[in-house]
């Protein structure tokens, strides 16, 4: 049984691909590949113009351990190294491949071998070369997440809620791959050297549920617990609370309480990687949004120009005036449909003006949906008047710091408040001002030695004067 | 070469929900039908005037001052609508028109707009308004016309509530029976003599999520606790408790004016609080005050202390268990004894 926590909100779920199996895409031409596709060090690249590339050969790699290698994702010929608009808005250095169509399989990953399915540091190093990332969104790579839950966490949470409306890639995925993607949720679980794990799934997912069980789950350590459907019951914190009542404290990471959460697509990714030898090339991607005729989940493999994608998927893009990167709720939008498409891209949606609900003149009415919806019991309405007037003193009081973004509070808001727009901003000028104290500490201290030294130059002066 | 088209940033999350001020303002207008509509069956053509003219009024001065002072015009969120249709309600039918303008007035502009307009008054502005009515226009304010139920019944054409026997210890003529308290065949404001009448349009409000069960139960709840409790000499108790229930706009009060966003706690705990404030005051006035309604003023003052509960009542974050926020105080409370001894 689930446990039960505060807020949350249950926005039009619109999941209306749902029973759309998933279609590989035809290849583009190019594919534009960033260096900056995980949380972390951004990765050099190991190719210059003319080379030529096999599918799965590595293109970007970085040696810190916060970092995940890159992949050339079709093979044919390098013809720009160069800065890129990346989805996410900044030119980053990206590789671009001219596709040769061959799919020349590049020969360097093998499965592992029946030994090493069964041992943790086999697996770890397979999730780091495949350049696995957390596929939920996140893009924080999963080898070093594993490798620092290792040994401290005894519940280990497999995320299968799906929690954003429009996106259906993991819910499909459990349909076509459910064996599969046990294989790979055990692989997580042995690589944490845990017995048994929780995989959350949220309750409109019933079919996926009942086919999972038909596939006898204790026999991989997974222990499937159907959640109630409720926006963001796919958050870390949240999932860590619903699946072993422990709450993360404010700051923390779930490793603070024993736990560690890893995502559906990320656990697919592994079991590829380690069962097949394919590292982290391609991923399913929900393409909806009133845009977009029929709903559909394609299989794109990264680096595809978002517009061959939107192509594909015989979208009207003159009716588009936004294009979201992920789901709704906590997606970002994507300003430049020349970019590639990314690791942590599970969904593209394209909206027309008539989504756009944002107002002119945002009015608080004091209504409380937002204290009412906050899944971390904060109080946005009070957040927001604080930020507003930039009080950084009542912006921690009010703890600013540990709102997650998850857009609850916005998309019940009726005055049609920026919230958290607006906490995204206060987090950024707390920051700023703690920087700022901290290197007016620093100063201080310098200052105080320098102060302490003078003295006591001064004082031996005067005794060698004296 | 040819610039390309680049799509629009917003920030997460890109979906809101269908509902904004308009639509919830919308769903209070409806819920109010059911009240106004008893008022104007039994008091006759004189409700639909006031509502009219107090409408009319509201949104008159709610546009013209917005105009007035260049502000963005905000007449759309029905808002003032609302307040016009409440203000009616807390007024007696006999009330000529041009005292409903005057309140229309005082509670859009002083009460609502001087404030900042909605969001910001931090009182009820139909409260307000009758609160300002009464010490202005007390004759008019307190003129009871005979509903048409009891035409016949009773000789004249107005007649005092039944608050008025109560607050008076005296005993209730026999028409102010439970059945005509409930569906409305009484005399009192046009709005708050039907309890059938407002408890549909609040079920209404319930289910539409417009407002939550918090502040009325707490209300109504406490009201009827007290009165079950100390009683009055000359009536059963349950009667007694059944018969402040009923009057005085004690229902009106708790569904549509205690549950005002602007002006009541937004914090859970604190709207707890805030519900059983009303019904105290209530109940301290109705017996102890010279005067026999207690529900708007008690609403008034609770008003007054919506910030100071929300401040106080603060909810215990995700993640901070009460043993935390004990040992937060404990270590805080030493600091400041450290810090005491340390000056000495």
């Amino acid at each position: 049984m689930p446990y039960k926590y505060y807020g949350g909100v249950h926005p039009d779920y619109a999941k209306t691909a749902a029973k759309t199996p998933v279609k590989p895409i035809a290849p583009p031409k190019q594919v534009v590949l960033p260096m900056v596709q995980h949380i972390g060090a951004p990765d050099q690249p190991t190719v210059k113009v003319g080379d030529t590339v096999t599918v799965g050969q590595v293109i970007g790699v970085n040696d810190a351990p916060v970092s995940a290698p890159i992949h050339a994702t079709v093979s044919g010929k390098v013809v720009a190294v160069e800065p890129r608009r990346h989805m996410l808005g900044d030119m980053v250095v990206s590789v671009v491949i001219e596709n040769d169509f061959q799919d020349t399989p590049c020969e360097d990953m093998k499965p592992l071998s029946e030994a090493e399915l069964k041992d943790p540091d086999a697996i770890i190093k397979r999730i780091r070369e495949a350049g696995v990332v957390g596929m939920g969104g996140a893009m924080f790579p999963t080898a070093f997440k594993i490798q620092g839950a290792r040994g401290k966490i005894d519940s280990l949470v497999i995320n299968g809620a799906e929690c954003e409306p429009y996106l259906c890639g993991d819910h499909r995925t459990m349909l076509e791959h459910p064996e599969e993607l046990l294989k790979g949720i055990e692989l997580v679980r042995i690589a944490h050297g845990l017995d048994k794990c929780y995989y959350g799934i949220e309750k409109n997912k019933q079919d996926a549920i009942d086919l999972l069980m038909s596939f006898d789950p204790a026999k991989y350590g997974v222990e499937i617990v159907p959640e109630e459907v409720k926006y963001p019951q796919g958050a870390e914190k949240l999932q860590v609370k619903a699946n072993t009542n422990r709450e993360v404290k404010p700051g923390g990471l779930p490793s603070g309480v024993g736990a560690n959460v890893v995502s559906t697509y990320t656990c697919y990714t592994i079991y590829r990687a380690c069962y097949e030898g394919v590292p982290s090339i391609e991923r399913v991607v929900t393409v909806a949004g009133d845009c977009v005729s029929e709903a559909q989940n394609l299989l794109v493999r990264f680096g595809t120009p978002l517009e061959h994608i939107f192509a594909e998927a015989g979208a009207d893009m003159d009716k588009v005036e936004r294009i979201c990167m992920g789901g709704p709720m906590m997606g970002i939008c994507v300003a430049d449909p020349a970019a590639g498409s990314i690791k942590g891209a599970s969904g593209l949606l394209l909206f027309s003006s008539d989504m756009n609900r944002e107002s002119e003149t945002p009015t608080c009415i004091r209504c409380g949906n937002c204290i009412a919806h906050c899944p971390m019991k904060l109080e946005p309405m009070y957040m927001y008047m604080y930020v507003q007037k930039g009080d950084i003193r009542k912006m921690e009081e009010y703890h600013v710091m540990d709102c997650f973004e998850c857009g609850s509070c916005s998309w019940g808001c009726p005055g049609r408040l920026p919230l958290t727009h607006t906490f995204k901003l206060g987090k950024a000028m707390i920051n700023a001002h703690r920087a700022e104290e901290k290197a007016k500490a620093e100063a201080a201290k310098i200052n105080a030695a320098v102060a302490a030294e003078k003295a006591k130059m001064a004082a031996e002066g005067k005794e060698a004067g004296a | 070469m040819e610039e390309k088209k680049l799509f629009k940033v917003t920030s997460n999350p890109i979906v809101r929900t269908p509902r904004d001020t308009g639509r919830i303002m919308l769903d209070v207008i409806i819920a109010l039908v059911p009240a106004l509509g008893v008022g104007a069956y039994m008091f006759g053509l004189n409700v639909a005037v006031l509502l009219a003219v107090n409408v009319a009024a509201c949104v008159f001065f709610e546009w013209g001052y917005r105009k007035l002072l260049k502000k963005n015009t905000s007449v759309g969120d029905l808002s003032a609508v609302v307040t016009g249709m409440l203000l009616t309600c807390v007024m007696p039918s006999s009330a000529p028109w041009w005292v409903g303008l005057i309140g229309s007035f005082f509670a859009i502009v002083v009460v609502k707009q001087l404030y900042g307009g909605i969001g910001k008054n931090f009182l009820n502005p139909a409260l307000a308004g009758r609160a300002f009515l009464t010490a202005a226009y007390a004759a008019y304010m307190t003129n009871w016309a005979v509903p048409g139920a009891m035409r016949g019944v009773v000789d004249g054409t107005s007649m005092a509530t039944p608050l008025s026997y109560m607050h008076a210890g005296e005993a209730l003529p026999e028409y102010y029976n439970f059945l005509n308290m409930f569906l409305g065949g009484i005399p009192g404001s046009i709005g708050e003599i039907s309890t059938l009448a407002i408890l549909i349009g609040a079920a209404y409000l319930l289910i539409r999520k417009v407002i939550t069960w918090r502040i009325p139960a707490a209300f109504i709840g406490t009201v009827a606790v007290l009165t079950l409790i100390f009683g009055c000499e000359g009536y059963g108790r349950v009667d007694w408790m059944l018969y402040n229930l009923l009057s005085g706009g004690l229902m009106l009060g708790a569904f549509f004016m205690a549950t005002d966003y602007s002006t009541s706690p937004v914090n859970l705990k604190g709207q707890l609080l805030y519900g059983v404030g009303c019904g105290a005051i209530t109940v301290l006035i109705r017996y102890f005050g010279s005067y026999p309604e207690g529900v708007s003023y008690a609403i008034l003052i609770m008003n007054c202390c919506t910030w100071a509960i929300d401040k106080a009542m603060r909810p215990r974050q995700f993640g901070v268990s009460k043993e935390d926020i004990k040992a937060k105080k404990a270590a805080a409370k030493e600091a400041k004894k450290k810090a005491k001894e340390g000056a000495a």
